[in-house]
This record gives structure tokens, C-alpha cells and sequence, in this order.
């Protein structure tokens, strides 16, 4: 019992601090950055919980808590809550050069509740792109008649954030069915410097600026169970140009990709389940010649008993950014479950491996994952 | 267990440090928009530029030039000394008052700034005590004629052993290098000018009671080449001509407890007038900038600012460029420096000057040189570029003012080919909003 009261308490605790630290800036609520995302729109989020992201992604169209398809939210049977945050170590090597990054991120954020037995409801924000870099270029211009060292030094810190509002509707024993609106949300803050090596004649300058982006979309998803333990699932969302202001001003309006794709899950006994998703986007619309229709597949099964179970996946495919043919994104992870609180609550953390590869740079990233999920 | 994970896992996460800041590899991975920096020299944007003259007359320098150049400049400074008392109330209470009879006087001027030449000599000469702000170079020519009443060779002085004894410092504050003739010369730890003390006698500067103890010196310079020093004025804290009579007075017996005592005393008196004269004088204003001289002149330039330097620029370097009309003469330590000093409000020769001294550039004027002449007015420009309020004008002036004989030219806007130019670099606004 006293052991009961106490993780009680650990769930509060950890929950109060997960929202706070949710609900902080922007660009704190972005997903796992990328090198290959400078050049384009960003790099697009996961839409997955920990659990799914454990299992390489495969779960997250049959995981209520993944903001990927409305229709699993008809599986919430109280008033949930998930959360995700992500720690990253990454590396990239560019031509020989190699550089190390750092980053924590909460990429999304789901909760849900029925409004019917039939109807649940169901929200939260997610990252759509993120937009956090920096860069340092080294160079010497011709100023004046004379060489002049220059360093810049360009950061862009924030985020798109896909706010969603979604509903999901089970049409019979069998079929599900989830509707979701989106809307595109965020902001970056851009300071661009250049420092001269000469600073007793020249000054450093410095421009900032702060870049709103809009946008909407719409989702649609259905779930179907073909037998008692095989489940298929198809999920569809188009979404408006992405457009950025500045001041109010529209500076630059975007495509953004049509996103469909399809999975199987399997629920091979009382304590094994396996799933296989693929998925497309449409990212070529988006950009110029670096941008690329992007194809992911993902594989992973959870094992063990429900209230203690163990994850792992692999994923592979596309990113939608990069010089040349597309860069491509192969990854590991693996994690564990564990229920608290008499089932009210489950922490997962799980460990991701990505290895990604374009013309001209790789990146290696080892991210540590950390989800809450507490039903009150 | 559980609890256990949780707090592991927190504590990893809140360990964590954003490092999002690598060397770009451009430009398949850096962002699309670069910074463009780019070099304009705008040769009309300075317009309506004006010369006026008279903010300071030599009198109301910090310095008094004196200089012998053969055939370019000789300046002199003259100074005439306050009144000095002429009977003593021996007695406190006593109405009674006897005659002083003044033995000597001593007259201390600083070298503020001194030349790198070798037997540098003081003269001293006595002047008429008529000296005033009317007085000019050929007036005062007759008594600088004359024999000096004393010289110094500062040179041999700075030569000679420090004096160091206790009694010296204990008398004059610091050690002192004496001659024979009785002249001191002490260095001044602070700030490294000289002060050098004329010992001179009766017939060297006779005490005048119908003179009311006044005096008057003027001072040249002699050197094997190029003599240029400059003396401090009363127009400074404490580096002002001083005169020090010495004198003694005795005590009738009828009026003291001590009949027929001598009493010696001394008495410091100020400087009621210091200023130098030189020729040849400056020449009249023309069509040029004129910035220096005596009376002190100022250039006014007033900058007419493109409308895209204001919004949409980050200017780096902004510098002025003036050309010269020909090269200052005189000794090359008379090299002064030219400040540009912005203005709060345009309203012509009275417009009054800015406080804010970040915004003030300057430069060294070099004689001999006729070298186009560059000030780097980064800070003001910048300032200019983000305050739309505030006046884009300056003045150009000598630092410091009325001190020295210099004065250099610069061609005006009324002289096309050779105007003053204002060089603008300066980085364009970064395209934001862009992938």
C-alpha cells in the first residue's frame, strides 16, 4: 500500500513537470533536428509516442497517443494524457568535417477522452517541422581593396507545430473511423551576424528577426480489424501552403505534401504483438530540385506482459531534403513499458539509433526517450 | 523501480544542453540567404558644408604654442601676471602698515608637450605690461628683440642628476634637477610635463609699485631643429603660469614687541592674461573647410542620408573622406588631432554639440602632409541608420581648440571634383522568411 501511494505521488510529480516543461517556448516543442533540414522547409517530425517510436514507428497508426491517425483514438476508453520527450546527441560529418549536436525536445503531446461510447475525442500538438539550426562560415571577402576575415554565424531556433483537433468514431465491432483538423502553428527566431576580424574598423552586424508560420490541414483515417488479431490501417492528410510572415507580412509561401500510407498489425498471442507501416509524401511540391518524394517503412513488435512490456522496431527510408538524389534515414530503437499506479499511468523510455546519409554529409544520432501516459 | 527510472530519466533530460551551432558546409547545408556586404562611397551626400571661426581665441586655450620653425611659423606666448601687494600689516589688529622690499621672483611655466629635438632653451623676455588679447605678433616684436631677461636650456636641466634629498622633496614635493643659474626643472609623475622655474632677481623683473607688482613675460624657443613646445594655461587645472614673489619687510619698534625685525615672506600671485602670438597669422576664410587656427575655426557638414541607409542596412564602417588643400607647415610635433563632433540641433555656427561622446570620431592631422584625410564616423552613422531623429550634421574642430597656430583646409562641396565623400560599408538585411 505504501508503495502504491508512493508512485502516486512520482506520477503526479513527473506529470506537473512534463506539462511545464511542455508548454514552453516554441522551438522547445520540435522533434529531431537534421542537417539535411537547413536547406529546406525543416526536418519533419515524428508523429509518434514513445511506445511507437520504440517500435521503429510501426505502432503509431494503431496507438491512440501517436498524433499519426485519428481513427486509433477510438481505442481511449477514460480520459488519457500522453506525453513525449526526446534527449539527442548527434553527429555530423560533412566532407570530413564533423560536428556534434545536442538537443532535448517534446515532440508531441495527445489527449483524449470519449464523449460517447462510440465517439472520443481527442487533441494536442505535435511537431510538423522543425526549424532549429546554426551554422558557423568562416570566410575572407574583398573589402575596400583589402582581405578582410569574416565569420557568420546564422541560428534559426523554433519550430512548426501541428496543433490537432480530432475525433474518432468506431462504425461497428470492426471498423474505426477518425477525422482530424490541423492547424500549422510556430514561429522561429532568425539572427543572422557577421563578424569582422577587423573589429577596430569594422563593426559586427547583426540582423534578428522573428518568423510566424501559418497554415491548415485535414486528416483522415480508418482502422479496420480483419480478424480478431489482424489489424489494418490506412490514414490520408493534405494540408495548405505553409506560409511565413514577418511582421505581418507574408515573406514566403510553401507547398506542403499529401501524406498517405497504410499498416498491419498483429497481435501474435496474449504477449506478442508485430506491425509493418509504409507511408508517402508528396515533399517534391514543397521546394526546389532539393526536395524529394519521401517513402518509410517501419517494423517492430512488442513482447512481454502488457503492464511490462518490451519494444523494438527499425525503420528505413527517405528524408525530404538534400543535394542530389534523396537522403536516406535507417534506424534501431528498442525500449520498455512499465504501468504505474494500478494502470493509471505508464512510463516509457526507449533508446533510437539513426544513421542518415545524403550526398555529401551523414549523421549519426543516439536519442534517449522518455513518454508518461497517465489516465485519471 | 518505477520511481527510479522516472528520476533517471528527468535527470537526463534536464542535464541535457542545447549545441545546435556547427561550421556550416556550404551551401548544400547552410541557409539559403547569405550576407552581402557591400562598399559604396557616396561623393554628393555631403552638402551645405560651412566654415565659421571664432568659438575659442588663443587666450582661451588649454596650451600656448611656442615655436621657432625658420621661414614656416614663430610663436610666442606672452603672460602678464596678477597684482601684488605692496605694504603688509605687520602688526594683527595694527592699522599701521609698512613697505615690502621684494627680493626676487620666480616664474614657473609647465611644458605640457615638449619635442624629441636636442638643446631645447627657454628665453624669457619682459613685456610691456599693456599685454592683452589686442596685442599681436608685430606689437609684441619689439620686446622679443630686446635681450631675453633670462634662457634656460631645458635640455641640459633634463640631463643633469635628480636632486633627492629629503629637504628637496620635503620643499618641493618631488626630486628636481637644477643649474647653476638657479632654474629648476621637475618632472611631474602624474602626467610627465615639465615645470621649470625662472629664478630671476631684481633687475630681472623689477618690482614696480606704480605697476602695482605687475608683470609681464614673454617666452620663446630655441632648438638645433624644428623648437616646438607647448606651455600650460590658466585654462587647465594646475598647469597655469605661476609667479612667486619673495620679498622681506621690517618692523618699526614702535609698532612691535620686536623692533627692527626683518621679516621675509612670499607670495604666489596668478595669472591675469596668458596667450600666444605667432606669424604669420591665419590666413582669412575662403571657399574651403577650415578646421583649427587661432581664433579657432569649426567646419559644419551636413549629411543628407538616403532614405535606404536608414531601414534597411546595418552599416559596418561609414568613413569620411576630405582631401586636403595643401599640407599643415610647421614642426611635426605640432600634429594635432580632429575630432568630428555631432550635433543635437542644426542651427548653424551655434548649433550645440552632442553630449554623447561614443558618437565622436577623430583623427591625427599630420604636418607635412597632404594626404587625403580619413575619419571613421562608424558609431555616428550607425547611429544615424537606426534613429531617424537625430541630426545629421557635424562639426569638425581641432582638439584642442586655439592652442597652436595649425589650422589645416579641406576642399568643400563647392569644389566638385575633390568634395568631401562619405565611404559606407555596410551589410544587407539578411532575407528572412526563406527555407
Amino acid at each position: 500500500m505504501t508503495v502504491g501511494r508512493s508512485d502516486g505521488r512520482t506520477a503526479v510529480f513527473i506529470v506537473v513537470l512534463a506539462l511545464l516543461a511542455a508548454v514552453g517556448p516554441s522551438s522547445r516543442l520540435a522533434a529531431q533536428d537534421s542537417q539535411f533540414g537547413i536547406r529546406g522547409l525543416g526536418t519533419p517530425g515524428k508523429w509518434e509516442s514513445v511506445r511507437a517510436r520504440t517500435t521503429g514507428g510501426a505502432f503509431a497508426p494503431f496507438d491512440a497517443f501517436s498524433p499519426m491517425a485519428d481513427a486509433a483514438l477510438a481505442d481511449v476508453r477514460r480520459m488519457s494524457a500522453s506525453m513525449a520527450s526526446g534527449t539527442s546527441w548527434r553527429s555530423a560529418d560533412a566532407s570530413g568535417s564533423t560536428a556534434a549536436f545536442r538537443a532535448t525536445r517534446f515532440p508531441a503531446l495527445v489527449i483524449a477522452g470519449p464523449v460517447t461510447s462510440r465517439i472520443v475525442v481527442g487533441g494536442g500538438f505535435g511537431t510538423y517541422l522543425d526549424r532549429t539550426f546554426g551554422v558557423i562560415v568562416h570566410d575572407t571577402i574583398d573589402l575596400r581593396g583589402q582581405p578582410q576575415a569574416v565569420t557568420d554565424q546564422i541560428t534559426n531556433d523554433g519550430a512548426v507545430s501541428d496543433v490537432r483537433l480530432a475525433v474518432a468514431a468506431r462504425l461497428g465491432k470492426r471498423l474505426a473511423l477518425g477525422l482530424g483538423l490541423h492547424r500549422l502553428t510556430g514561429s522561429s527566431r532568425i539572427v543572422a551576424t557577421r563578424t569582422f576580424a577587423d573589429t577596430l574598423n569594422y563593426r559586427t552586424s547583426t540582423a534578428r528577426d522573428e518568423v510566424a508560420y501559418g497554415g491548415n490541414g485535414g486528416s483522415a483515417s480508418l482502422l479496420l480489424d480483419v480478424t480478431r488479431d489482424i489489424r489494418v490501417g490506412g490514414w490520408y492528410r493534405s494540408d495548405s501552403k505553409l506560409r511565413a510572415d514577418i511582421g505581418g507580412v507574408t515573406k514566403a509561401e510553401n507547398d506542403l505534401p499529401v501524406t498517405y500510407g497504410t499498416g498491419v498489425q498483429w497481435r501474435a498471442g496474449a504477449q506478442a504483438t508485430l506491425a509493418g507501416t509504409v507511408t508517402w509524401r508528396t515533399w517534391s511540391s514543397a521546394g526546389d530540385s532539393t526536395a524529394h518524394d519521401t517513402f518509410n517503412w517501419s517494423v517492430g513488435a512488442e513482447i512481454g506482459r502488457p503492464s511490462a512490456p518490451f519494444r523494438f522496431g527499425v525503420r528505413g527510408g527517405d528524408m525530404p531534403f538534400g543535394s542530389g538524389k534523396a537522403p536516406s534515414e535507417v534506424g534501431y530503437s528498442a525500449g520498455l513499458g512499465r504501468q504505474f499506479s494500478g494502470g493509471r499511468g505508464r512510463l516509457d523510455i526507449g533508446i533510437e539509433r539513426l544513421n542518415r546519409s545524403g550526398t555529401g554529409l551523414k549523421e549519426r544520432v543516439w536519442t534517449f526517450l522518455l513518454g508518461l501516459t497517465v489516465r485519471p | 523501480m518505477t520511481r527510479r527510472l522516472a528520476y533517471l530519466s528527468l535527470l537526463v533530460v534536464a542535464a541535457c544542453v542545447e549545441q545546435s551551432t556547427a561550421p556550416g558546409v556550404c551551401p548544400n547545408f547552410c541557409p539559403g540567404g547569405s550576407i552581402d556586404v557591400h562598399d559604396t562611397i557616396f561623393t554628393s551626400i555631403i552638402e551645405r558644408d560651412s566654415t565659421f571661426r571664432g568659438y575659442l581665441q588663443g587666450f582661451h586655450a588649454q596650451a600656448m604654442a611656442v615655436v621657432n620653425v625658420p621661414g614656416i611659423v614663430e610663436s610666442r606666448a606672452v603672460i602678464a601676471t596678477d597684482t601684488m601687494f605692496r605694504r603688509v600689516t605687520p602688526k594683527v589688529g595694527d592699522t599701521t602698515t609698512v613697505p615690502i622690499s621684494v627680493d626676487s621672483t620666480r616664474v614657473k611655466f609647465v611644458i605640457v608637450r615638449r619635442p624629441k629635438t636636442t638643446n631645447v632653451r627657454l628665453f624669457l623676455y619682459a613685456l610691456p605690461l599693456t599685454v592683452d588679447s589686442t596685442s599681436d605678433f608685430a606689437s609684441l616684436d619689439p620686446s622679443f628683440s630686446a635681450p631675453p631677461v633670462d634662457s634656460m636650456n631645458v635640455s641640459a636641466l633634463l640631463a643633469l642628476s635628480a636632486i633627492g634629498d629629503t629637504q628637496t622633496v620635503r620643499l618641493w614635493g618631488d626630486s628636481i634637477r637644477t643649474d647653476s643659474a638657479g632654474h629648476v626643472l621637475q618632472i611631474n609623475a602624474a602626467d610627465s610635463t615639465l615645470s621649470v622655474f625662472f629664478r630671476l632677481d631684481t633687475l630681472q623683473a623689477p618690482f614696480s609699485v606704480p605697476d602695482t607688482g605687475r608683470l609681464a613675460f614673454g617666452v620663446r624657443v630655441a632648438a638645433d631643429s624644428l623648437a616646438s613646445i607647448a606651455l600650460g594655461t590658466t585654462g587647465t587645472a594646475s598647469n597655469g603660469p605661476v609667479t612667486r614673489f619673495f620679498y622681506h619687510y621690517t618692523i618699526p619698534d614702535t609698532v612691535s614687541a620686536t623692533p627692527d625685525s626683518v621679516v621675509h615672506g612670499d607670495r604666489t600671485v596668478g595669472t591675469r592674461f596668458d596667450s600666444f602670438v605667432f606669424s604669420p597669422a591665419t590666413p582669412p576664410d575662403d571657399s574651403n573647410l577650415a578646421v583649427g587656427g587661432v581664433p579657432a575655426a569649426r567646419s559644419l557638414l551636413r549629411v543628407a542620408m538616403p532614405a535606404y541607409l536608414h531601414d534597411s542596412i546595418d552599416v559596418v564602417r561609414a568613413t569620411l573622406i576630405l582631401v586636403p588643400v595643401s599640407a599643415v607647415q610647421g614642426a611635426v610635433t605640432d600634429s594635432f588631432p580632429m575630432r568630428s563632433l555631432p550635433l543635437l540641433a542644426d542651427v548653424g555656427a551655434k548649433s550645440p554639440l552632442s553630449t554623447n561622446t561614443a558618437l565622436v570620431a577623430s583623427t591625427a592631422i599630420h604636418i607635412g602632409s597632404s594626404d587625403t584625410v580619413r575619419v571613421e564616423l562608424t558609431n555616428l552613422v550607425r547611429a544615424w541608420s537606426l534613429d531617424t531623429t537625430l541630426v545629421t550634421s557635424f562639426e569638425l574642430a581641432q582638439a584642442p581648440e586655439a592652442a597652436s597656430y595649425t589650422e589645416i583646409r579641406f576642399y568643400s562641396s563647392r569644389a566638385p571634383a575633390l568634395r568631401p565623400a562619405l565611404q559606407v560599408t555596410y551589410v544587407k538585411r539578411f532575407r528572412f522568411g526563406g527555407p
